[in-house]
């Protein structure tokens, strides 16, 4: 019994309650709630069904149909052009912005510090600002624009089809991009000052000390980054309601916004249910992919 | 024997303890609705007097945020604890009466001394029915129809306001002044029930309804809707803009028509600064076919209650509070036997008696258990041919397809 007890303190047993704890958080938090979803996706869901576990099964109708839907294409499209150009977006910025703040100059700790306002701002605040900024015939960004020669008539940012899943790429590589240039800046700190010094003694330039050091050196920090990149970008709802709804006719549409469209507008559950689903395949695809780009290398 | 004895004692003492309480007991029904969240409104005022001036029945009041109603009510009645009465936007009804989840009341209402069928209008009347039953009472209306800025008119030389659609876009091009930031016209075409609220109209009056809406004439004028957005009479954002929107910019002068409804008179009379009317939603032909959208919302006692008794006794004192409604709330009743007190505000009293007029046209959205997918249908369509996805024709056409799938 005392043996019992001991291992629960210092041991095996302590080790597993740990671990079982973390399963069952898991399991209940996340695991239940990805099974049902999945489940639903396959049933008909109306309101005299919605609290019960066991429904009428669909087959695959419930794929089919969010398939054949006019829209389909185009929200497919629309994610993908959204969760890529903002991913880059916030890469590119975020690492240039770390790199630049990784130069000592006087008040470097502090601005940096600054940029974090950004990403303490809730979604929905952002999009309203943002929603000002980009308005059409009254927007900040369009008066600029306009005093500086660069264009004639005023851009609609939000309701032209050309612009608007631009206007929420926008907004969200400014969300975004505090949170990439602080995980980097990090990344960038942990990197030892005598590699540079030694490279530089060796006449390499800036850029390919930049090659050769700080990128292979950042390699797992940047897989972080860009994955948590992957799964902000794909979980961003607010700025959705906030500036275009997903209109002008779907235009801005992405599969997050379209899926909450369907469940909580439209009230068709299984559907909103079946384009997560999706969605989690692809996050899925992402994530081994990810996993398998760093599983050779050596963890310090 | 000694058992049944002891049964019988305690069957007594249960029998007396029960009998005791009904001397006590109040009968509590909940009633949800979206008033009272922001400001007072009508159903949190009028539950507070009916527990004032009754002891036996108490209602329970909770609001809840337009966004949210349908998906809580929808929540509660899956988990059972559905509230007694609600009170619902009037397309989102039918998603719940044909489904057998309102309670049928038109027996209750053909005993009724004070809630009658022949009161209400019958746009409003329908979007309560179902299958021949009544399942609940029409609670306010609401359409919509033209306002137009008099100073503007006069200055392009208008006398009189639009009558045709295509006036409508003759007119708009005539006011559009660019160079002082003025649109010719305003509405709102975005993707949303507002949008098939706005647009629904034209389509009834071409002859066709939400079961059928590739008519000709709705092609006809979604082309014009087009073509104001595209030669700049009437902003992009009308894309993207609900109503409330669209007429702010109509008050602050930078649109010369806003095609909206009642609710948006007292802020009218407050912030716009020129004289300013309504008028009927145009047609589409010279002297053809009017029609205009139905709002407002609808009272329903839900399938699931324990006092049914109690809940239309509570809908009747509602009910039988309708003349206040505009005066105190500035709703408009859904019935034609309350003459509306005059205000005194000139401008305010000659606007309602023009949508007052415009409600004789009010056709109700559905009702239909799937309104919210056969509106997106039609707003998708809208707004794939305004910004060119699409032919007017062939957006139609597509919404046309879907909806067959949905209506059978």
């Amino acid at each position: 019994m005392a043996r019992f007890f001991n291992s629960m303190r210092d041991g095996i047993g302590f080790d597993l309650i740990l671990v079982g704890a973390a399963m069952v958080f898991l399991l209940a938090l996340a695991g239940l709630p990805l099974v049902y979803n999945i489940l639903m996706s396959f049933q008909q869901v109306d309101m005299f069904t919605l609290g019960d576990l066991f429904r009428p099964l669909a087959g695959l109708t419930n794929y089919v149909a969010v398939v054949n839907a006019p829209e389909f294409w185009l929200v497919t499209k629309n994610t993908l052009i959204f969760v890529f150009t903002s991913m880059a977006g916030q890469f590119v910025l975020g690492f240039s912005l770390a790199l630049f703040f990784a130069q000592n100059f006087p008040g470097a700790a502090t601005i940096r510090g600054l940029f974090l306002v950004s990403w303490v701002m809730p979604g929905l605040v952002v999009g309203a600002i943002w929603s000002w900024i980009l308005a059409g015939d009254f927007g900040v960004l369009n008066t600029i624009l306009k005093a500086m020669g660069i264009i004639e008539a005023p851009i609609f940012w939000k309701s032209d089809p050309n612009f608007s899943i631009w206007a929420v790429v926008i907004a969200n590589i400014w969300l975004g991009l505090a949170f990439n240039m602080l995980l980097l800046s990090v990344g960038l700190a942990a990197i030892p000052r005598d590699l540079y010094e030694a490279a530089e003694l060796d006449g390499a330039n800036a850029f390919q000390r930049f090659w050769t050091i700080t990128l292979p050196m950042m390699r797992s920090t940047i897989g972080a980054v860009l994955s948590l990149g992957l799964i902000g970008t794909l979980q961003q709802f607010d700025l959705f309601p906030a500036l275009t709804e997903g209109g002008p006719a779907n235009t801005s549409n992405v599969a997050g916004y379209w899926a909450w469209q369907m469940s909580f507008k439209l009230y068709d559950f299984a559907k909103g249910a079946t384009i997560s689903v999706m969605m989690f395949v692809l996050v899925l695809i992402a994530s081994v992919v990810y996993v398998r780009s760093t599983r050779h290398e050596v963890r310090g | 024997m000694q058992f049944t004895k002891l049964g019988l004692l305690a069957g007594l003492a249960l029998g007396a303890l029960v009998a005791a309480t009904p001397a006590m007991a109040q009968t509590v029904v909940k009633v949800w609705s979206i008033d009272g969240i922001d400001r007072p409104g009508i159903a949190d005022t009028f539950s507070k007097e009916f527990n004032e001036q009754n002891t036996d029945i108490q209602i329970e009041y909770r609001a809840i945020p337009f966004d949210d109603l349908v998906n809580e009510t929808l929540r509660a009645f899956a988990t059972g604890n559905a509230p007694d009465i609600v009170s619902f936007d009037n397309p989102d009804f039918a998603l719940f009466s044909s489904r057998g989840a309102m309670l049928d009341i038109t027996d209750r209402v053909k005993a009724s001394e004070i809630i009658g069928k022949a009161q209400y209008f019958e746009g409003p009347l329908n979007s309560v029915s179902w299958d021949g039953k009544l399942f609940g009472v029409p609670k306010y209306t609401d359409t919509i129809g033209v306002f137009y800025n008099k100073d503007m008119f006069a200055k392009a030389g208008i006398t009189e306001p639009p009558q045709t659609w295509a006036q409508f876009a003759e007119y708009a091009e005539k006011l559009t002044d660019t160079a002082n930031k003025v649109y010719g016209a305003t509405f709102s075409a975005k993707a949303g029930e507002e949008g098939t609220f706005q647009f629904l109209p034209i389509i009834q009056a071409s002859g066709g309804g939400y079961k059928e809406v590739n008519t000709a004439g709705a092609a006809e004028v979604l082309d014009l809707w087009k073509k104001m957005v595209d030669n700049g009479w009437a902003s992009k954002d009308v894309l993207t803009m609900g109503q409330w929107d669209s007429t702010g910019t109509f008050n602050s002068g930078n649109a010369a028509m806003a095609v909206s409804g009642p609710w948006e008179i007292d802020r009218m009379v407050e912030d716009a600064k020129f004289d300013w009317g309504v008028t009927l939603l145009p047609t589409i032909t010279e002297g053809g076919e009017r029609s205009s959208a139905l709002g407002g919302f609808d009272w329903g006692i839900m399938s699931t209650t324990q006092h049914p008794d109690e809940a239309f006794k509570v809908l009747e004192y509602y009910v039988s509070q309708d003349n206040r409604l505009f005066p105190e709330f500035g709703n408009l009743p859904a019935r034609g036997d309350i003459e509306l007190p005059v205000t005194g505000v000139e401008k305010k009293d000659a606007a309602l008696k023009v949508f007052q007029e415009q409600l004789q046209y009010a056709q109700p959205r559905g009702p239909h258990p799937e309104w919210q997918k056969i509106s997106k249908a039609i707003y998708d369509a809208m707004q794939a041919a305004m910004t060119g996805q699409m032919s007017a024709k062939d957006a139609l056409d597509q919404a046309q397809a879907t909806i067959k799938g949905i209506v059978g």
